[in-house]
């Protein structure tokens, strides 16, 4: 195969695992700390795209739409979380799944109240190629990537040097145990949520211009995000990151090969990581509630 | 015969009002209702029983209809044979996937359930397009021959044979709660432990209720391929997983009845809903939403126990309503 | 009449359907040692979690130098200084020493880890090692050494010297002496040898009921065993 060919699709590839990575990261840390799946995440994306989409049209300018798209997701998440998740955390996972399904269903039907289900452009920041190795690529593909390094590396940070993001990853571990020290679990799961409903509107946002915006879009993308935390395993971070460059690549370099192949691969993969480890490549055996 | 009745008349009393509405509701919503319950029941049954929600079910719906499909398009013209090949690939595609499946964890179950689903879709949509004519689908209403006594190629008559269907399969679910199988499901889902203790196999009862539940949602598509004569991809979009779901929630988990009255509200609120409101989806799952977090029992759920207290208070010796949490 | 540290009134306690306690009341004053002891599923594990505040109970009282303790979440009866130490000597493996005192610390403001090296020396000794490679022992100073973080007023324990080698136990015997001049403790215990050289009072439990109160000083293990 041509090396071109296949180093665009390795980029490809990896642009695909950083919109994956920064959504599943979001489920992932939901629920190994407080317990739950939080499939309303899906909506968080769809709302950070199409606040790109608005305020990018009305704007001029692209990153000011994605600014907005975090924002507003991130606020959103602090209403669900506030509002719905608040009384459901001692409940059984199903509980929640079900509960988020509902968040999630009910605000694809808002947005297509408020946008209609046309799918909409929207415009790439920069169509600027970039030479590398001898090949000619997007440099917005580029971007996408170099911010989920960023944002993995400013979890990394905020998880490993803040006493917050130690309380956070003590809570993983033991969360009956953080609070029995006198720490305000309640606000630790807020602010995590928060976190993970920004994330999947910055998800969202960075999205956007590589695809059309449309209602659906949150549905269409949840097998592949979760995929990659199934394979990952729900609860580690380290899990999130190598799935999701694993089914990024397996997308991006399978399309190459045999078009089909790029939404089979992914799941014949996850099934046989469930078959040898039932929680997933890095998932915990959570006792079950 | 008297106890014959007694185990009889609940479900001889619901769908016999069904069949009354025949004769002031449209036809094609009680076809829709009979087809549709049909598909909630097994979903019911996992969740409510068993403990599993499944996101997918409409990969299994889509064995069934397909296999149906394919049968009335390349093989043959008896739908009865027809629907008997889509119950078949059903149950098969059910014995493949459930091993895998029943061991995963709630979460991991639900969510790889949908994973198959979209791949079911796009299987039928794209890979094998070749065979299922893609987005077109295939149509066989032409194909479907007529057959005697009950001509299920006709609505009218359609309509009394699904009741039959439909009669079936809800004494075959009451059956399986009455039985010991029944209540080897409950133990799973409470205490998996003990369960195991006890000397049984969590895995056998979970395997057994994911191909009883799965073959019944395939049968579900079969009925519908029949029916509507013809299949599309459109049927196990990632769109639609969600409701076998909400019905399941609507009409109250785990009940015998919660998915035949979830289905009525549902089908219902849609059509009327729908005439005025372009997305009345937001109220669906909003509707999800409020139902669980106000105690998820759901409309059959909430009114069983109470219409049971009523007549209870008929027979004088009944303490049951003490009893009661 | 000083106020007690601790009082249980009538508390009963189910899960789910089955209940576990009945009827339970105890008193602690302050500076006191309780011991509570009894067999395994007597219900002393419990109790002590509901007066913590991680079970609802269905009905009684609990009170701590006046404060209601019930309907609060956990983590507003830590901040009241009333700290629970449960047992399984369970810490947060990838966390390092250091970082399980800061979160004690982060949680009760009190940044002075002065007194806990001084019960347990070692643990200076053992600051930048993740949690999770620690003995048994080490984990239990670092939960206890952890919880005197903030000068609480009552300590819960839970089965402290399960499994541990005789010469820590002895350690922390004298760790509890020291304590209990500014707290006031109450040890669920196993080991009656221990129970009866350190506590002022004993509460003996059996089937989810307090069988005995025993006055301690000069109490034997032969005297509980009757109640256990």
């Amino acid at each position: 195969m041509d090396s071109q060919l296949l180093l665009s699709g390795f980029i490809f590839g990896l642009s695909m695992a950083s919109v994956y990575f920064l959504m599943s990261i979001g489920l992932s840390l939901c629920f190994g700390l407080m317990r739950i799946i939080s499939l309303d995440q899906l909506l968080y994306y769809a709302v950070g795209a199409y606040l790109t989409y608005t305020v990018s049209t009305a704007s001029g300018n692209v990153w000011l739409g994605v600014l907005a798209g975090v924002a507003i997701s991130g606020t959103l998440a602090l209403l669900v979380e506030r509002f719905v998740f608040r009384r459901i955390y001692e409940r059984e996972l199903t509980f929640s799944m079900i509960t988020s399904f509902g968040i999630l269903i009910g605000g694809v039907g808002v947005i297509k109240a408020i946008w209609g289900v046309v799918p909409r452009p929207v415009r790439m920041p920069t169509s600027d190629l970039i030479n590398v190795l001898g090949t000619e690529v997007p440099l917005y593909r580029l971007l996408v990537v170099a911010i989920a390094g960023l944002v993995y590396l400013g979890i990394w940070v905020f998880l490993n040097k803040t006493i917050i993001g130690k309380a956070i990853r003590a809570g993983i571990e033991d969360v009956e145990h953080v609070e029995g020290l006198g720490i305000n679990v309640s606000r630790l799961f807020t602010i995590t949520f928060v976190i993970a409903g920004a994330m999947s509107g910055l998800a969202g946002g960075l999205h956007a211009p590589l695809i059309m915006v449309d209602p659906n879009m949150g549905l269409e993308v949840l097998a592949f995000v979760f995929m990659v935390v199934i394979i990952g395993g729900l609860g580690s971070i380290k899990g999130t990151l190598i799935s999701s460059l694993i089914v990024g690549q397996v997308v991006s370099i399978g399309s190459l090969i045999y078009a089909p192949l790029a939404m089979m691969a992914p799941f014949a993969i996850m099934l046989l990581i469930l078959l040898v480890k039932p929680t997933g490549l890095y998932g915990s055996t959570m006792v079950k509630k | 015969m008297v106890n014959a009745i007694k185990w009889w008349w609940g479900i001889l009393l619901a769908f016999g009002l069904l069949a009354a509405g025949r004769l002031f509701l449209p036809l094609p919503f009680i076809n829709e209702v009979l087809i549709f319950s049909i598909y909630t029941i097994g979903c019911s049954f996992l969740l409510g029983r068993v403990g599993f929600i499944s996101f997918g079910q409409p990969a299994y719906l889509a064995f069934g209809a397909y296999g149906t499909a394919f049968y009335l398009f390349y093989f043959g013209t008896n739908p009865y044979l027809a629907i008997l090949a889509g119950v078949a690939c059903g149950f098969i595609g059910a014995c493949i996937v459930g091993p895998l499946f029943v061991r995963l964890r709630s979460d991991y179950f639900a969510l790889v359930n949908l994973a198959l689903a979209v791949i079911v879709f796009y299987m039928m949509q794209k890979v094998l397009a070749e065979y299922t004519k893609g987005d077109n689908g295939l149509w066989f209403l032409t194909n479907i021959a007529s057959t005697p006594i009950l001509n299920i190629g006709k609505s009218s008559d359609f309509f009394i044979f699904a009741t039959l269907v439909a009669i079936g399969v809800w004494a075959l679910y009451k059956y399986l709660d009455d039985t010991l199988f029944g209540a080897c499901c409950l133990a799973t889902k409470i205490n998996e432990a003990k369960f195991q203790f006890l000397g049984y196999s969590n895995f056998k009862v979970r395997l057994i209720a994911f191909v009883i539940a799965n073959t019944t949602t395939a049968l579900a598509g079969s009925l519908y391929a029949v029916y509507l004569g013809s299949v599309s991809p459109e049927v196990t979009a990632a769109a639609r997983t969600a409701d076998p779901v909400v019905v399941t929630i609507l009409g109250g988990v785990g009940t015998l009845f919660g998915p035949l009255v979830g289905t009525i509200a549902y089908t219902a609120l849609r059509d009327v809903l729908s005439k005025f409101i372009g997305n009345w989806e937001l109220f669906v799952g909003f509707i999800l939403v409020f139902i669980m977090l106000a105690g998820e029992k759901g409309l059959w759920g909430s009114a069983a126990p109470w219409l049971e207290r009523l007549f209870s208070r008929g027979k004088s010796a009944d303490s049951k309503a003490e009893g009661q949490r | 009449m000083s106020e007690s540290s601790l009082m249980v009134s009538n508390l009963n306690v189910a899960y789910g359907e089955s209940k576990v306690l009945f009827d339970v009341s105890f008193e602690v004053a302050p500076k006191q040692i309780v011991c509570c002891v009894g067999r395994n599923g007597a219900g002393k594990t419990t109790l002590l979690k509901s007066v913590a505040g991680f079970l609802k109970p269905l009905s009684g009282e609990v009170t701590a130098g006046g404060d209601n303790l019930l309907g609060r979440r956990p983590y507003d009866v830590a901040r009241m200084g009333i700290k629970y130490v449960p047992q399984d000597k369970k810490v947060f493996s990838d966390l390092t020493v250091r970082e399980n005192l800061e979160l004690g610390s982060y949680a009760t403001k009190d940044y002075n880890w002065d007194t806990v090296f001084e019960f347990f020396p070692k643990l200076k000794i053992l600051l930048d090692r993740k949690a999770g490679f620690l003995s048994g022992g080490e984990r239990q100073m670092l939960m206890i050494g952890r919880a005197t973080l903030g000068k609480p007023r009552v300590m819960l324990i839970d089965e402290p010297t399960e499994g541990l080698a005789p010469s820590i136990v002895t350690h922390l015997k004298q760790v509890f002496g020291e304590l209990s001049k500014s707290a006031a403790l109450v040890i669920v215990e196993q080991n009656l040898p221990l129970v009866c050289s350190i506590a002022h009072k004993v509460y003996a439990m059996r089937d989810g009921r307090i069988a005995a109160e025993l006055q301690g000083g000069a109490l034997k293990p032969v005297d509980c065993e009757p109640y256990l």
